[in-house]
């Protein structure tokens, strides 16, 4: 039977075939990826989008979370303070309230607890980064001036606003307490009892001293729930870094069973694409000279 | 009666006939690896005898002709696998060029969104952050950026298709002008029952070229070959050829026309249908889907910014310049440069983050098209992905079967060394043997003639 003679395009075709393998495995091996294009696997370069979207927004999330605890540690730290004074404002009060105290003792126990009030006003007025934490969502002005004309001694600038910030896929976490909330609240008033403590110790009334320091002490208990607000956030914030990290670690898991290499089954395939075009080249060599002309003299 | 002057005369004939067989081999062996070549085969038959009575004598040997060994079919066959293959390798090398914008998952307009959205979340931890709020803008930038490249980059492949739909036509042109001429010597061969040979040879080596460019239908009449394109337009009829024209379109793409009717939608096959495929149909659909992406994600991210307050505490305005329709990729642009008038606030104050809900539901919604923005960009990279592997599937396939169609062909066509060797010696010895035919007669016919000369009167 009669056969091709020109047996070169098909040998062609078949060394082009292991080089473009070669190359190709090459190119896995040197990136690590077995999906260079979109044509090396459609699905998996789609899905290696998606994977991207959110390995970088679980990055965001980590990062907002970061950011978010200096803020409610620079808060919590505030109202920590807010304590301290508060319990030297009931021991000043209780000092005060002693019916042996002259009235002019009475009147350096009032300037000091009016030295707290406008401590209390600094502490109102703490900012992170620029903006006011207890502003409510007024951030740009500070929340509370002493204000005689008030009743409780001060003004409130800010709003009741609350802002809140997406902390992990469809998970938000409200960011602030309003001031008013926190030191003018209806459950225990921090600036209204101070501006009580020291109306009472200047007018000296024994009784009215020992109901405003009540009234402080109820604001302390008040003050110390709303606290726990920051301190939860803080808790919240550190479980919510530990899943991101966990989020990222399945991501980058699933990217490489995505587009990753298998280095083992790649170097195989290398080194049998190399072995098929040694071979092919071998028989090129082989059967080119071979013809009845090299027999005949 | 046999006579000296017919051995010679037979003797002569054999030498000529087997000169013509040696010429064939010859022609063969110079021919091996000339593409298109048929192998040649010298007819060789016997001479009618001439009959005396009760003795036939043999005549000696006839060169009838020297007959192309060939395959019609399969040269059919291998055309239209030409026109397979060369209109696949041109698909896969567009597709390969399409999907390099859509390659890589850490750039580009997939990033591009989660960046962005990123950005906005960032500003929401610090809504007055001024420096937050310049990054949401360059982000947007790079977006717009991006997307106005992208279709910029699809459209310049589209504008290098559309210059190779013209050379192809040139192409086209002057192949059917050349095949014309040769048609007309092959027909009259035919029509005289040659062999039309290297000539036929020729034609078929240019039809092949042809149906590379584009599907060619060939019909054998009498008055030699007709070719026409796969929908039955004419290109070459007997010894006449008809040119195909390009004119420009409406649409600024250049359409093909023959005799004054566009047959441009009609084309298939060849580089010019993988062309004329890739330019008209595979671009433009991902263009649209690309438009249709950067339109709508405007659209609905605009409305979520007019939803909220800028830092000045006024009703946002638009984010992205309105687009829509054919282009809207690449003329999406960032419509404000004052990073205060993102509306990140719900109530009017600076410090408010209310609206980032608005503005990064965005991001999870679906588009009126169906899908989130990323996915719907996720998407359209499985899109280019697929198009571009299904070609070079394609072109794998075609090219195994058109080896092995060729190997079919060379088996009937091909010259083989061996073979055209075995004949020349059998040709040569045959050549030698008639020679010494002849010198053998000649000496007989010396005899013959010395009869008389050395002869004397008997005493």
């Amino acid at each position: 039977m009669r056969v091709n003679p020109n047996y070169t395009p098909d040998i062609l075709t078949d060394l082009w075939q292991s080089q473009a393998q070669e190359q190709t495995d090459i190119q896995e091996l040197a990136t690590g990826q077995r999906v260079n294009v979109p044509s090396d696997d459609p699905e998996a370069a789609a899905a290696d989008v998606q994977n991207h979207a959110l390995q970088s927004q679980t990055d965001q999330y980590v990062q907002n979370t970061t950011d978010l605890e200096g803020m409610f540690q620079t808060a919590d730290s505030a109202l920590s303070s807010v304590v301290t004074a508060l319990n030297q404002a009931i021991s000043l009060g209780v000092q005060g309230a002693n019916g042996d105290l002259s009235s002019s003792d009475q009147q350096a126990i009032a300037e000091q607890v009016q030295a707290l009030q406008s401590q209390m006003v600094q502490l109102g007025n703490t900012s992170y980064e620029g903006s006011y934490v207890f502003g409510g969502t007024a951030t740009q002005s500070a929340p509370f001036t002493l204000d005689s004309t008030q009743p409780s001694g001060v003004s409130y600038n800010g709003n009741t606003g609350v802002n809140s910030v997406e902390i992990a896929q469809g998970s938000s976490i409200q960011t602030n307490l309003p001031g008013s909330q926190v030191f003018q609240g209806a459950g225990g008033n921090v600036m209204g009892s101070l501006q009580q403590l020291i109306t009472a110790l200047q007018s000296g009334n024994t009784t009215n001293i020992g109901t405003a320091t009540t009234q402080v002490s109820t604001a302390l208990g008040y003050l110390s729930q709303q606290r726990v607000f920051y301190g939860s956030a803080v808790n919240q914030l550190n479980n919510n870094q530990s899943d991101l990290q966990q989020e990222q670690v399945s991501l980058q898991t699933q990217e490489n069973s995505l587009v990753g290499v298998d280095m083992a089954t790649v170097a195989t395939e290398l080194s049998q694409a190399q072995t098929a075009q040694s071979a092919t080249l071998a028989a090129l060599a082989k059967i080119i000279p071979q013809s009845l002309l090299d027999y005949l003299q | 009666m046999g006579s000296l002057s017919s051995s010679m005369w037979i003797a002569s004939a054999a030498l000529g006939a087997d000169q013509g067989a040696l010429d064939a081999t010859s022609n063969n062996i110079a021919n091996q690896n000339t593409p298109g070549y048929t192998r040649e085969v010298a007819d060789l038959t016997e001479a009618a005898p001439t009959v005396e009575g009760n003795l036939t004598y043999g005549n000696g040997v006839v060169l009838q002709k020297i007959q192309s060994i060939t395959d019609q079919v399969l040269q059919i066959q291998i055309a239209n696998e030409n026109s397979q293959q060369a209109r696949a390798q041109t698909q896969s090398s567009a597709l390969q060029q399409v999907q390099v914008p859509f390659s890589n998952a850490t750039q580009g307009i997939g990033a591009d969104f989660t960046a962005f959205f990123n950005s906005i979340s960032q500003l929401s931890t610090d809504p007055t952050n001024m420096t937050d709020r310049q990054s949401v803008l360059s982000a947007a930038q790079t977006l717009a950026s991006d997307f106005n490249s992208t279709e910029q980059n699809l459209d310049s492949i589209r504008s290098g298709l559309n210059q190779s739909v013209t050379q192809n036509v040139t192409q086209i042109n002057t192949l059917t002008q050349q095949i014309a001429q040769l048609n007309v010597q092959v027909g009259e061969m035919q029509q005289l029952g040659q062999d039309p040979g290297n000539l036929g040879d020729q034609e078929t080596q240019l039809i092949q070229q042809l149906s590379q460019l584009t599907n060619v239908n060939e019909i054998q009449t009498e008055h030699g070959l007709t070719l026409t394109t796969g929908n039955g337009t004419p290109l070459v009829v007997g010894g006449q050829s008809f040119a195909l024209q390009t004119t420009n379109g409406p649409s600024g793409m250049t359409d093909v026309s023959s005799q004054g009717q566009d047959i441009t939608s009609s084309l298939q096959g060849g580089q010019l249908g993988g062309n004329l495929e890739v330019r008209d149909t595979a671009i433009p659909g991902l263009l649209t889907q690309l438009d249709n992406l950067a339109s709508q994600f405007a659209t609905s991210f605009n409305a979520a910014q007019a939803s909220g307050y800028d830092l000045n505490g006024n009703a946002g305005q638009a984010l992205f310049s309105d687009t829509s329709g054919a282009g809207a990729a690449s003329n999406l642009k960032v419509a404000i440069s004052d990073p205060s008038l993102i509306a990140a606030s719900s109530d009017g104050t600076a410090g408010s983050d209310g609206n980032v809900v608005n503005l990064l539901a965005v991001q999870t919604q679906a588009l009126p098209s169906g899908e989130n923005p990323v996915d719907t960009y996720a998407n359209l990279v499985s899109q280019t992905g697929t198009l571009a592997s299904q070609a070079a599937t394609e072109v794998t396939a075609s090219t195994a079967s058109l080896n092995q169609l060729n190997d079919q062909l060379g088996a009937v066509s091909g010259v083989n060394l061996d073979e055209e060797t075995t004949n020349l010696m059998n040709y040569q010895r045959a050549y030698e043997a008639a020679a010494r035919v002849v010198s053998t007669v000649d000496e007989l016919t010396q005899s013959v003639l010395d009869m008389g000369s050395g002869v004397t009167a008997a005493p």
